[in-house]
Formats: structure tokens, sequence, C-alpha cells
């Protein structure tokens, strides 16, 4: 435990960790307050303009014809039984579409500026994991640590767990700063939040963090093994676009199963669909939904094993090879 | 028989170099330091002091062989001893964005030792003044200063000094060797690998000389060096008659401007009675004891470190982590 703290304390005290921690909270910073001025109220001149667009497209020759038709014969163009007033509804465009922007919807950003922020903060941590272990490579430092504590199993261990904890926290703080930003923005202006989103959102963003704060790890564990910070990006880039390239090139059936992003998608969605060009329309159809579902629990499996692989190789290896 | 604080048997080290050839670094090393006193370790550049250094502190594997610390098998009894050891290793190596106290209150604090310990290591070398100041602006002089601290946090019973006064201003390289004498004095035992044959000599009591990865002679300064001893410089009369004499006697003679240098001499008073019989008066006899830097010279002149050797060329075919070894094993082959 002394030397988780000794690692923590190392970890907030580094440079580089603290300037990337403080690009993440201005890039986090940046995407709320982008979503929040884009989701602004419209103002009365915004809906009088909006209002005044809406009334040149209902003129429209095309509009006309077809509230004709639907005076003529409702039931064509919105299905047996419908009424003339619920055909010409449906066919007139809502005051919305022609407002600039939509009102704050916590539900939409989930999956809109949501899950970028969780991208972000997720790359930021993986890049604070590996600066945090490069450094020592680097300086040279870590040779002058191990005159202290000679078990290298526990240092790796100290290091690994001060990288997983700090993160962790930095992730959370983050994240949760963001969607605090979101909702509060969404009480100001008295937008009703579901109970069900919140607890989404929830266990979105814990899902969030988890990964954030084992991409850090696992970057961490793979720079204990490369001992190169850029090399170590570079291995990350190289199969983050080589293993995407590989798997849709693979002529193996249901390869996008492998493929980091749709894992990636799957554990942050609690799920997700995925294209699958293998699977067969069924009754000689030509076309249907293609879509293989990728669970929580595959995703899990899949990133858990990769993260188990890194880590096995990464600590057998600093133990066993010599430190510069 | 003194009590061993360091001792290899048969150590060896091999690397493989990035095109896959093996480079023996340190081959059949015996070493053994007694308790007490300041040991040198000489030997050339690339003649494997470092990488011994490094298989004593747990930082290499050897491939082969036992070292023993404090009685105790490496490095699997490492952490039973690590607090009775002190080294610097090479370069100081430190974070350079942290201030000098923050690197020794991290080090210090992974192994529980109170923060008073480094304001009495930063004092012990007089860095007290600039501890809040970033080791990356330290001058290579605080910052090899702050690496001797760093070996003084765990009050060490064995010092290991890789170069310790390696850019330090003279001033410093004084203090710095009055710190080494007094810390061997005081019971504490200290190996001090240098290439500067003089501090080694004014520091150490005994020494061992390495060359191409092998042990080439070890023991006290001072019998080493006798050991070689048998030159008188010789002033006579008639220096002409009494070289003819000497060198039919059998002697080593070397005519210099104003003397004789007499070599193979067991005893001085050999020449002088050789001498007073066929009548030349002997006007000085004085023994010339060969200094530790004649002796290294001898010993490892055939350390071909400066020239390629047979499948390794320094700076082509780098072993494994080159960067962290130095020390350019020499081909086996070669020895």
């Amino acid at each position: 435990m002394r030397l988780v703290m000794v690692e923590l304390n190392r970890f907030w005290s580094r440079r580089a960790v603290a300037l990337l921690l403080l690009t993440a909270a201005l890039l986090m910073a940046a995407l709320a307050g982008f979503t929040i001025w884009e989701s602004r109220p419209v103002s009365p001149s915004d809906r009088a303009a909006a209002e005044r667009v809406l009334e040149r497209e209902l003129e429209r020759p095309f509009y006309q014809r077809d509230v004709a038709r639907c005076e003529r014969n409702p039931d064509q163009l919105t299905g047996r039984g419908s009424t003339t007033e619920q055909c010409v509804a449906e066919i007139t465009p809502p005051l919305r579409v022609f407002l600039a922007r939509e009102p704050l919807s916590l539900a939409r950003e989930q999956v809109d500026s949501g899950l970028v922020a969780l991208m972000l903060v997720g790359a930021v941590m993986i890049i604070v994991g590996t600066t945090f272990a490069g450094a020592d490579w680097a300086t040279g430092s870590l040779s002058n640590q191990l005159l202290f504590e000679p078990r290298r199993n526990r240092v790796w261990w100290a290091k690994g767990a001060a990288a997983f904890l700090a993160t962790l926290v930095a992730s959370a703080v983050l994240l949760a700063a963001f969607w605090c930003a979101l909702y509060v923005t969404a009480q100001i202006r008295d937008i009703p939040t579901d109970g069900a989103v919140l607890r989404d959102i929830g266990w979105t963003v814990g899902r969030g963090v988890l990964l954030a704060a084992s991409g850090a790890l696992g970057a961490f564990a793979l720079t204990m093994l490369v001992r190169h910070t850029v090399g170590t990006l570079a291995v990350l880039f190289a199969y983050a676009l080589g293993g995407e390239a590989l798997t849709a090139s693979l002529p193996i059936a249901n390869a996008g199963q492998w493929s980091l992003t749709n894992n990636v998608l799957a554990w942050i969605r609690d799920g997700t669909r995925y294209f699958d060009d293998s699977i067969v329309c069924p009754g000689g159809q030509v076309v249907c939904r293609q879509e293989a579902l990728l669970t929580l629990t595959d995703a899990a499996t899949y990133l858990g094993v990769l993260l188990l692989v890194v880590v096995v190789f990464s600590t057998a290896t600093f133990w066993r090879r010599d430190v510069p | 028989m003194s009590e061993l604080v360091i001792e290899t048997t048969g150590l060896r080290k091999e690397f493989r170099s990035r095109r896959g050839r093996r480079i023996v670094a340190v081959e059949d090393l015996d070493l053994a330091v007694v308790a007490g006193g300041v040991h040198g370790f000489l030997g050339p550049n690339g003649s494997g002091k470092t990488t011994t250094i490094r298989m004593l502190l747990g930082l290499a594997r050897p491939t082969s062989g036992q070292i023993r610390l404090f009685g105790e098998p490496m490095p699997q009894r490492l952490p039973r001893v690590i607090n009775r050891v002190g080294a610097v290793v090479e370069q100081p190596k430190f974070v350079p964005n942290f201030s000098g106290r923050k690197n020794l209150s991290l080090l210090a604090s992974a192994v529980g030792l109170p923060a008073k310990r480094v304001d009495a290591a930063l004092a012990q070398v007089g860095l007290t003044s600039r501890e809040h100041q970033r080791f990356g602006a330290y001058s290579l002089g605080m910052k090899q200063r702050l690496a001797v601290a760093a070996t003084l946090l765990k009050s060490p019973d064995l010092l290991i000094l890789d170069e310790p006064t390696n850019g330090l201003d003279p001033a410093g390289i004084r203090d710095i060797r009055d710190m080494i004498r007094e810390l061997g004095e005081s019971g504490v035992t200290v190996l001090l690998s240098s290439h500067i044959l003089a501090e080694v000599q004014q520091v150490c009591h005994s020494v061992s000389i390495i060359g191409s990865g092998r042990l080439l002679a070890t023991g006290d300064v001072d019998k080493l060096t006798g050991t070689t001893a048998g030159s008188f410089r010789v002033d006579v009369s008639d220096l002409r008659e009494a070289a003819r004499i000497l060198t039919r006697a059998g002697f080593g003679v070397r005519r210099e401007e104003q003397s004789l240098t007499v070599q193979y001499v067991a005893r001085g008073e050999d020449i002088s009675r050789l001498l007073a019989e066929r009548g030349l008066h002997v006007r000085e006899l004085t023994p010339l004891r060969p200094d530790l830097e004649a002796l290294f010279l001898r010993l490892t002149k055939d350390d071909a470190l400066s020239m390629p050797v047979a499948g390794y060329t320094r700076g082509q075919d780098d072993p494994e982590d080159s960067d962290s070894q130095p020390e350019a094993p020499a081909e086996a082959g070669a020895r």
C-alpha cells in the first residue's frame, strides 16, 4: 500500500500528466459549452423566422397537391382508416424542422456528445497511462527505484494500481462534470429529465470510466513492455487502425465481432449491432437486416482478455529483463 | 577471515546483439570484497565494470555464476539486503521535472524512511540550498551529489559508486573523496568503480582490476603495486661501465641521461655489492615503485577496446539495450 501511495504521489506530480488532464478538462468544458450553446432556447425572432419559412413551404404546389390528395383519399397516404386531418397533419412539416436547433435532450446527448466525451476521456487516459510509465524508462529513474525496492512485481503492480486508480478518479471527475453541466442546464431551462434516462447515463458513464481506467492500465502495461512512450502509442495506433482493416478484409464469417471499435461501442452502449455480410437473408429475400448483436458480455470478455494478455506479458517481461 | 560483503563466483553475462550475435560482457569473474574499507574496481571502458555492478544490484541477471551480498545469494535474497546497500550506477537518474528533494522523498518514502533522512542526506552533500530546484536544472556536479545523497538515505553498510566524481569541480571531487574515505574508515564497505587511477590509489585500500570481463588482479593496493617493484634508479661514477656489468649479471638496464634504470632486481644490495666489487661507487640507489597506473596499463594492455574485435564494433552492433550497456563487451574470442 505504501508503494501505491508513493506511485500516486509520483503520478500527480508528473507535469506531463497534469498537462494532459488539464487538456482533457478543457476539451470537456469546450464540448459541454458547445452542446449547451447549440441547444439554447430559440428566441422569438428565431421562431418568427421559422414560421415564415413554414408558411412558404405550405404554399408550395407539391404540398397543396398532397393536401388535395388527403382530402380526396386520406387512406392513400397515411393508411387505412385515417381521417383527412390525420393525413394533413402527417404531411405537414413541424415547425421545429425549420428552427436552427433543437432543445437540449440528455437522452439524445447520451449517444451524441456524451459518446464523444467518453472517447476523448478514454484517449487522454491512454496517453496518460503511457506517459506515466514512459517517463520512468526515458529518465532511467526506474533503476534508481529498483535500488530501493527490488521486488519488481511489487513495483509493477504499485505503478499499475496508481495508474488505474488515478485515471479512474480523473475520468470520473471529468465525465461527471460534463454531465452535471448538461443536467444543470436542462434544469435551468425547465427541460424535464426522465429518471430512467439519468440512470442510463449513470451506467454509461460508469462503464466509460472503467473503460478509460482500464485503457490507462493497458497502455501502462504495454509501455512497460515496449519501454518507450512513442513506441507504445505507435503500437496502439497500429492495432486500432490495422486491426480494423484486418477484420474488415479477413474472409471469415462474422469478423466484426473481433473489431476493437465494435467491442468498445458494445461496452459503452450495453451492446451494439454491427453489419455482418455473412448473414443469409431468410426465405430467399434479397434485402434484409444483416446485423449481428455484440452484447455487453461479449465486449467485456474481448476487452478483458486483451487487457489480461498485455498485463501478463508486461509483468513477466519486466520481472525477467535487465533494467537499464 | 574477514566477512565477505561481495562475493561472485564464475560470474558470466552474455548479451545478444541486435543481429543475434552473442557478446560476452563478463566472464568467469570471481570477485571478493571484504567488509570495511574502500575497494577500487578498475577497468578500461567496456571491461564489464558497470555490467558487474548492475548484476550485483539485481538490475541485470547473470547468465551464469553466483553472487552473494552479505552472504546472501543474489538476486533471490536481494530484498533482504537492499536496505544495507546504496548505489550510484552510471549517470544520476532522476525525474528531471521534480526537485532534488522531491526525487529523494519519493525514494525515501518507498522504503518508509522519514523526511529527516532526506534533510540529512541533502545536507551531507551540500545541496540543502538547492533542494527545491528542478533536477533538470542542476549542473552535472549537483546531479552527481544528489545521486550520492540518494545512496546515503539508507545509511548503507555497502556503498557501490560508479564514477562518483564524474563531472564534479575540484572542490566537489575533494569533498566526495573525503566522504568516501570517511565512510570507509567508519566501517562502511565502499566499492568504488573508477577509471581515475590516482583517485583509486588515493582513496582505496584494496582494488580489483578487470579487463574484457575477466579479473586480472585483486588485492591490497600496496601489495599489488609492490608485486611489480624490482626496478631501481642507479647513479654511479661510470654509467657505461656500470651498465655493462649489470647487463652481464642478467639485469635489465636502461640508460637514462644522468642515471641507469635497472630492472628485475630482487634486492637493492645486489646492485651495490656487484658494482662495489668492480670498484664502482654507487651515488644513488632508489627503488622505483610503480604506481597503480603502471600496473593497470601493464595488466590491461591487451584489452583491445579501441580496436574493432571480431564480430563486434562499438556503435555498429550494440548489444541489446545498448543504451543501458555502455560498457561495450568485448568478443570472448579476443581474450
